[in-house]
């Protein structure tokens, strides 16, 4: 491998890095309804591509800048979070898993096929921000889309983690995760801690569905399983419930899937990120920060 | 009736892959791997009959053997997690496996004839029904014959001690080891017995469709292979035929007049169902007053 096929692969796993912010973002939604649920929620994916989507549109109506869409798309997210724990969650019954299961595949095939209809499954182009930008450091350039789809991925979780760990709603959040009838003795409703949770979610998604169209130029509905795959890998390898593991492991995954990608081609890319998740599950199963004892 | 015929085909190989899940739900297992078997049973037998030559029936017996040992190979590393974990883990082998087959070409010069399949492309020219004469009555019978045989081998495997400890150590793990149960022993086999069945669905699927390729066996199918049993309901296997025929006759097909719309309902009346019926469309209690309306005289005489 001479020099400039070195340059090129740090340049995609630089690239990748900062595309994965938005992995990270997926992860920590799906870490977060686990720990207070004990749930999967496979819309997850699906809901933040939805609010992504609604933000557009806002652009139908006024030519509205870019942060704006943003902040609408994590307005939306937050609506659709509540939205999914109602019709998903609220009215069955909790010991029973596979319900739950089934009722949010349902909801992503909802939401997937609500996106087709209303938008007759043509792309859309989504708006970015500083994306005339390039930062130049000797012969590597970052896009300035990528920075700021970046730096806000960094913004959400650094206020993402001050409320689950400053405030009283963060400490009633991760009480009824560690013991939902301790923490409901103490007097905290679970319903609301639930419903909070799934409302917070779905901002973070919203941005990270935001962030996705901002990073690739537009949406598709085609977008939303495989960024669910990745969202629950990126979970799993970052441990469950641990938020900085999804953060870190988000950023790997981005990294590692745009430098294979560079060498193998997108065709086998995400091959080798299953065996990869398969490594960690065989001989981590806690994921990166686990403790070594800690199997499930 | 053709029309007729190739529905009630592909809720027999539907019902094939439900049941594949159904016995790996039974011990508490998500496992959305069963798509990854039902592409290997369906390139297996495929490859077998195209490029080998082999009759049918064998052929579906080397991809029952083949998804089955993988399977079994799969269940040790995945099992040793459980609920979220497993169902990424699974659904990583699932994609890998799609992956495999989107990279993988052999092909043979057969006359003027590419056999074989070939990556992105997929396998095409899976002419064996045709190739020997079997009308479609002919091969819906086959499969429904199939299709019989596996209900009435689960029917008696859940009637048997077997699957008293299937479902112990679906109900509770923890009191299952402590009666003595090898609960790894018991969730590896359930996952083979999964991956045989699936095998076979998938040996099947390939050679009434003829032509397959790597984006059928994605996600979705595996999602579709767990709602099958989640929705009708573990209690027994005919609630797994039951929601194939909602999802596959009702929901798909006798929508079919709602155009654009029917996609919309199709998730909307999975979460409604879900939401009216958490224990499936056959639970417990369904089986129960079915029972008794068929066979009150004798309940009664018994009581």
């Amino acid at each position: 491998m001479d020099l400039l096929d070195l340059i090129d692969a740090v340049q995609s796993a630089a690239d990748g890095i900062l595309f994965g912010a938005t992995y990270a973002l997926l992860g920590i939604g799906f870490t977060l309804i686990f720990g207070v649920m004990h749930k999967i929620n496979l819309s997850y994916a699906a809901a933040s591509i939805g609010a992504a989507y609604a933000s557009l549109l806002v652009l139908a109506v006024i030519k509205a800048p870019a942060i704006l869409v943003f902040l609408i798309a994590a307005a939306a997210g937050g609506l659709i979070g509540g939205l999914v724990y109602l019709i998903g969650f609220r009215f069955i019954p909790l010991a029973n898993p596979l319900a739950t299961l089934m009722s949010t595949v349902g909801l992503l095939l909802l939401i997937d096929e609500i996106i087709v209809h209303t938008t007759a499954g043509v792309p859309l182009n989504y708006p970015a921000l500083f994306s005339d930008v390039i930062v130049r450091a000797g012969p590597f350039g970052l896009r300035g889309d990528l920075m700021f789809v970046f730096a806000l991925g960094c913004v959400c979780m650094v206020v993402l983690l001050l409320l689950l760990y400053r405030t009283r709603l963060g400490l009633a959040t991760r009480a009824v995760s560690q013991q939902p009838t301790a923490s409901k003795l103490c007097g905290i409703s679970t319903t609301q801690v639930n419903v909070l949770t799934f409302v917070i979610t779905g901002v973070v998604g919203g941005i990270a569905g935001a962030m996705t169209g901002a990073a690739i130029g537009m949406l598709s509905p085609l977008l939303s399983l495989p960024l669910t795959v990745k969202g629950l890998i990126v979970t799993v390898i970052g441990g469950l419930g641990s938020i900085p593991g999804a953060i870190i492991a988000g950023l790997i995954v981005g990294g590692l899937e745009n430098v294979l990608q560079y060498f193998r081609g997108v065709s086998e890319r995400d091959l080798y990120i299953m065996l990869l998740l398969f490594a960690f599950l065989v001989f981590r199963p806690g994921g990166i920060f686990a403790m070594p004892t800690g199997r499930d | 009736m053709d029309f007729y015929l190739g529905l009630i085909q592909i809720i027999g190989v539907h019902t094939l892959l439900g049941l594949s899940a159904y016995c790996v739900l039974l011990t508490g297992q998500v496992s959305l791997a069963q798509a990854g078997f039902f592409a290997i049973g369906a390139y297996v037998a495929g490859m077998l009959t195209v490029l080998a030559q082999w009759p049918l029936i064998p052929a579906l017996g080397a991809s029952a053997v083949v998804a089955g040992a993988v399977a079994c190979a799969v269940g040790f590393p995945a099992l040793r997690v459980k609920g979220l974990m497993l169902v990424v883990a699974t659904v990583a082998f699932g994609e890998a496996v799609r992956l495999f087959f989107f990279n993988f070409t052999y092909q043979v010069q057969a006359g003027n004839l590419h056999l074989g399949p070939h990556g992105a492309e997929g396998f095409r020219q899976i002419r064996y029904f045709p190739q020997n004469g079997w009308s479609t009555f002919d091969v819906m019978l086959f499969i429904w014959v199939v299709v019989a045989l596996v209900m009435a081998g689960l029917w008696w495997l859940d009637r048997s001690r077997v699957g008293t400890v299937l479902r112990a150590v679906g109900e509770d793990e923890l009191a299952a080891q402590s009666s003595g149960i090898n609960i790894t022993a018991v969730k590896v086999s359930a996952m083979t017995i999964g991956g045989v069945i699936a095998g076979i669905g998938g040996g099947i699927f390939a050679h009434y469709t003829t032509h397959i390729e790597h984006a059928q066996f994605g996600v979705v199918l595996a999602t579709f292979a767990i709602a099958y049993p989640i929705l009708g309901g573990l209690s027994n296997v005919f609630g797994t035929l039951l929601a194939v025929i909602f999802i596959q006759g009702f929901l798909i097909e006798g929508l079919r007049f709602m155009g654009d719309w029917r996609n919309l309902l199709f998730g909307g009346l999975i979460v409604l169902a879900m939401n009216i019926r958490p224990r499936g469309l056959l639970d417990a209690g369904a089986v129960q007053a079915l029972s008794r309306l068929f066979f009150s005289s004798k309940e009664r005489s018994g009581a």
